[in-house]
């Protein structure tokens, strides 16, 4: 490159032989590891010389008096090796040609040397007006320090300042923030990236210069906000970024600070990490990396909360037991007596998640110093212990941030030590992003977010969440999803077998330890079936909607794809996917509840074969196959043995029942034989009773065998109370069903009642498809469930003469969603049947609601 | 030098690609896409209530290949794509003047 006129030919060479030097010195730091803070410092120290000289190099004819500073990192000395130099040029008088001839002989030698130069150039008097659109050139200039020039114009530069308390302090406060948050946005708001940006990254180097700037601003003259903050230990993970960022320089030879998967094996080994493999020493340096940032981002927590403005100062809220409320989160009163308690700390993460708030570092503290005292088992020792580590896991605000910290003091991996196999377990694929554990949480965060979605078309999944009867168990079936990709190999089958020990401790039903187990074995296929099938082909629907085999099992599975692909990365859940996804939901949806009336049980399927095998000894062989036969295939996943033995002797008029309760519902198996107005008279009688219908099913053998289970909650208390009144409800459904109790009668009152009218809050919907199912015309009708609704509406579908075969019952939230298999003299209805078989039940759905 | 630009359906990629894999091109670019042909969507029925699908999700595939090789990729891409039914897509033609080695700067011999 020519020489530049403002720049003396003689001195270049000597600057490029000090840059050369310095450079060399500080190079062969970093090859042995020690790039850290003593080797910046003295690297900056060196390139204020090479400044310094240039500036004397560039003095020449009178000039109003200036100052040089430094600025942002090579203000505070932590220069490497191909970071900007940031310089402040300030004239105390008008800015003419002589003072434009300093500065370009200034910047154009260290340009020629290379470096990039981040300069501003201005009058003294502009410094009290500096703009505020340009907050990031105010926090660096919280940095600025005086290089050469004249003091007296440093030090009036610096009393321009935002000072501690005043407004334009917490203004740049705010805007910090802001920025901290726009920054984190970028990475989804996590450190664990597998290939972290050592600058920009959260818990990287620029989140310890906003903790710096968040110092300065606050003015307390040291770092606040954290509980019990280790200096020492953010010195320690700022000195490790640094010695990273320092090889990444000398590496790639210019301003790289993403951390490559190629670049963490030579950080790994440049840091002397041991392991004989590179992937061995990887893992290890990549684990201390995690470990800092995470320092570094709690760090940075607790700063910005400081910087917030200290809260009122208010004594503890005592709560129960051991625990009180305090304005950093949820504390032990007595410290001592809490580590010998672990079931206290998940009472303090219980309360944490109820009251909207943190768990303070004191307890943090404390639980970690104490964990190596229990072992898992410890957690679940009672029921209610039981009850507390499934419910934490419950979708709600806060649920991520709780997790993280659970995970982060090391309570996560003790209660789940099988979640503990894959902390900070890096997978090199081109898809995800972030180590598998904080992938898993991720897709907990993702759930938790769909309770406030983001937009209209994340709405509709939104509502499954909402629909779902044990959310719990689709965030349990997440946390363990991937927990076998410790392994190298395939990872869904390991998953699921080191869950095992995760279903047994917590001693769940049967029914929901199969559902955990289901999700996390087939937690790939919905998206390979809507990414990579031809979903529009019924055939891959049928066969999907036969591997879900229920809309409980297809809406949990739906969301675990979603939140599962959305956890791998920014933008890998475009909304083509999601539209992809909800395609097949809608299909596999539709036949679940539409087409099951057409695959019937046959004889030589798996699932018979097992029922077979394990039937107890006072049913046959014949004897099953018979009642199972010409059901659909769905009765299969509600198969009782003891339907068969209520089916046994049954009579005309006869109703063979019983009645159970299972947790905080009520189930009751009924089975008769089939004649007009059945189904209505049994679901009329548990309106009778009190009884809230939730969810339920109706099968009719060809033989005319009806079997109906219908789950329902005790609204008025009447079988809680009541010690009879299971033969009670027994005897009335005989009496009605038999012809000897009129139903009518009998609910005439109540439908009057108060109680039993409600304001309506959605508009129903009557919809026939007759396409759907060969056999039957399929009527769904979706209404506020109102008591006595199922009742009225079956009633009025037996009084326009149609026969009902199949019922699928279910509420979700205020509404009832009910699907009939209806068929008029044997066949599917006619367009005019359906017609007349609308305006009646829109009548019906009238009757029940508050007119006002 | 052509670019032949390929809207298929989404579950159709890896057939395309194994097709044109056959025949040695390996280099291509896919898009997640959306949009309508005669098709122009349908409508789904879910809970008794319809909703349009009007945009429908595809796959578009590019592929820049020699002039003499053009008529046989074609082929293939369609050969993979086929379903007999509405909706399996397009292929495109377009002459391209001249490709780029970003790294090395050449200028592309396809």
């Amino acid at each position: 490159m020519p020489a530049r006129k403002n720049a003396p030919l003689e001195r270049t060479p000597r600057l490029s032989d000090q840059l050369a030097a310095a450079r060399g010195e500080y190079s062969a730091e970093i090859r042995a590891g020690q790039g850290g803070h003593l080797a910046v410092a003295k690297y900056a120290r060196r390139i204020d010389d090479l400044i310094r000289d240039v500036i004397h190099a560039a003095q020449g004819p009178p000039v109003a008096p200036f100052a040089v500073s430094a600025l942002g990192g090579y203000g505070r000395r932590t220069l490497c090796l191909h970071s900007d130099i940031d310089l402040l040029v300030v004239f105390d008088g008008a800015i003419g040609p002589p003072e434009e001839r300093v500065v370009k002989a200034v910047l154009h030698p260290l340009w020629d040397l290379g470096f990039t130069v981040g300069h501003q150039v201005m009058e003294l008097t502009d410094i009290a007006h500096l703009d505020d659109d340009n907050p990031e050139f105010l926090l660096a200039l919280l940095d600025a320090r005086l290089l050469a020039g004249e003091p007296s114009i440093f030090k009036t530069i610096r009393r321009q300042l935002p000072r501690p308390g005043r407004e334009r302090a917490r203004w740049l406060l705010d805007q910090l923030r802001a920025l901290v948050e726009r920054r984190h946005a970028e990475y989804n708001h996590t450190l664990y990236q597998l290939e972290p940006d050592v600058k920009d990254a959260p818990g990287a180097l620029r989140d310890v210069a906003a903790i710096h700037w968040i110092s300065v601003l606050i003015g307390e003259g040291r770092r606040i906000g954290a509980g019990q903050f280790d200096e020492r230990r953010l010195h320690d993970a700022e000195n490790f970024l640094l010695r990273i960022r320092s090889v990444l320089h000398l590496e790639r030879g210019r301003n790289v600070n993403v951390l490559s998967h190629p670049l963490q094996e030579i950080v790994a080994e440049v840091l002397g990490f041991p392991g004989t493999e590179p992937h061995q020493r990887v893992e290890r340096f990549m684990g201390e990396y995690f470990r800092h940032a995470r320092t570094v981002s709690r760090v940075l927590e607790g700063s910005i909360e400081a910087s917030r403005g200290a809260p009122p100062s208010t004594p503890p809220l005592p709560l129960w037991d051991n625990l009180e409320m305090a304005a950093d989160g949820i504390r032990f009163v007595d410290r001592t007596r809490a580590a010998g308690d672990p079931g206290s700390w998940l009472l303090a993460f219980q309360t944490a998640l109820e009251r909207g708030c943190r768990v303070s570092d004191q307890a943090l503290a404390r639980i970690h110093r104490s964990l190596d005292r229990v072992t898992e088992a410890d957690f679940v020792a009672t029921a209610a212990e039981r009850r507390i580590v499934g419910g934490l896991l419950r979708p709600r605000p806060g649920l991520y941030a709780r997790l993280s910290q659970m995970h982060d003091c090391g309570l996560l991996g003790r209660v789940f030590p099988e979640f503990e196999r894959v902390h900070c377990r890096v997978i090199r694929d081109f898809y995800h992003k972030y180590t598998v554990d904080e992938h898993t949480l991720l897709t907990l965060r993702n759930l938790e977010l769909l309770l406030e979605p983001a937009g209209v078309t994340r709405t509709r999944f939104t509502g499954l969440l909402q629909e779902l009867h044990a959310p719990e168990l689709l965030s349990l079936a997440l946390l363990l999803h991937d927990v076998g990709k410790w392994k190298d190999e395939e990872h869904a089958a390991e998953s699921v077998r080191m869950a095992e020990p995760v279903l047994t401790r917590l001693e769940l039903p049967a029914e929901a330890r199969a559902t955990v187990r289901f999700l996390i074995e087939h937690h790939l296929e919905m998206s390979r079936v809507a990414f990579r099938r031809d979903s529009e082909d019924p055939e891959i629907v049928r066969r999907f909607a036969s591997l879900v085999g229920t809309e409980e099992r297809l809406k949990m599975l739906c969301l675990m794809t979603l939140v599962d692909v959305e956890a791998v990365g920014p933008n890998t859940l475009t909304p083509w996917k999601e539209e992809l996804l909800w395609r097949l939901y809608v299909d596999t949806y539709n036949h679940l509840t539409h087409a099951y009336a057409d695959e019937l049980i046959v004889r030589d399927q798996p699932e018979l074969a097992v029922l077979l095998a394990g039937r107890p000894n006072d049913i046959s062989e014949p004897e099953l196959l018979e009642f199972v036969g010409g059901l659909p295939q769905r009765y299969l996943s509600m198969f009782d043995y003891r339907h068969i033995r209520l089916a046994r002797h049954i009579q005309p008029d006869h109703v063979h029942s019983v009645l159970e309760q299972k947790n905080e519902v009520w189930e009751l198996t009924v089975v008769a034989l089939d004649k007009p107005f059945l189904f209505s008279n049994i679901s009329g009688v548990l309106s009778y009773f009190g009884m809230d219908i939730l969810r339920g099913q109706a099968m009719t053998t060809p033989a005319g065998l009806v079997l109906d289970v219908f789950q329902f909650t005790d609204r008025e208390g009447f079988l809680q109370h009541n010690r009879d009144a299971a033969s009670e409800m027994s005897r009335v459904l005989e009496d009605v069903v038999g012809g000897s109790a009129d139903l009518t009668t009998l609910l005439r009152g109540k439908q009057r009642s108060l109680v039993y009218r409600r304001p309506r809050q959605t508009a129903p919907v009557v919809h026939f498809d007759s396409e759907h199912s060969r056999k039957y015309t399929v009527l769904e009708l979706i209404a506020d469930d109102v008591p006595g609704l199922l009742y009225r509406v079956s009633r009025a579908i037996s009084q326009h003469g149609c026969d009902v075969d199949l019922v699928l019952i279910s509420t979700e939230g205020h509404r009832a969603i009910d699907v009939f298999h209806v068929t008029r003299g044997k066949v599917k209805l006619s367009a005019a049947e359906q017609r007349d078989l609308k305006q009646g039940l829109e009548a019906v759905l009238e009757e029940g609601y508050e007119t006002h | 030098m052509r670019l032949i630009k390929a809207i298929v359906r989404p579950n159709k990629v890896e057939d395309v690609r194994d097709a044109l894999g056959k025949l040695n091109i390996s280099g291509m670019t896919v898009t997640e896409v959306r949009g309508h042909g005669r098709q122009k969507g349908h409508a789904a029925i879910y809970r008794g209530k319809e909703y349009s699908v009007n945009l429908l999700p595809k796959m578009q595939i590019e592929v820049v290949v020699p002039d003499p090789v053009v008529d046989e990729v074609i082929q293939a891409i369609i050969g993979a794509a086929r379903t007999g039914e509405i909706g399996d897509g397009r292929v495109f033609v377009l002459p391209v003047e001249h490709g780029y080695n970003i790294r090395t700067g050449e200028k592309d011999i396809v």
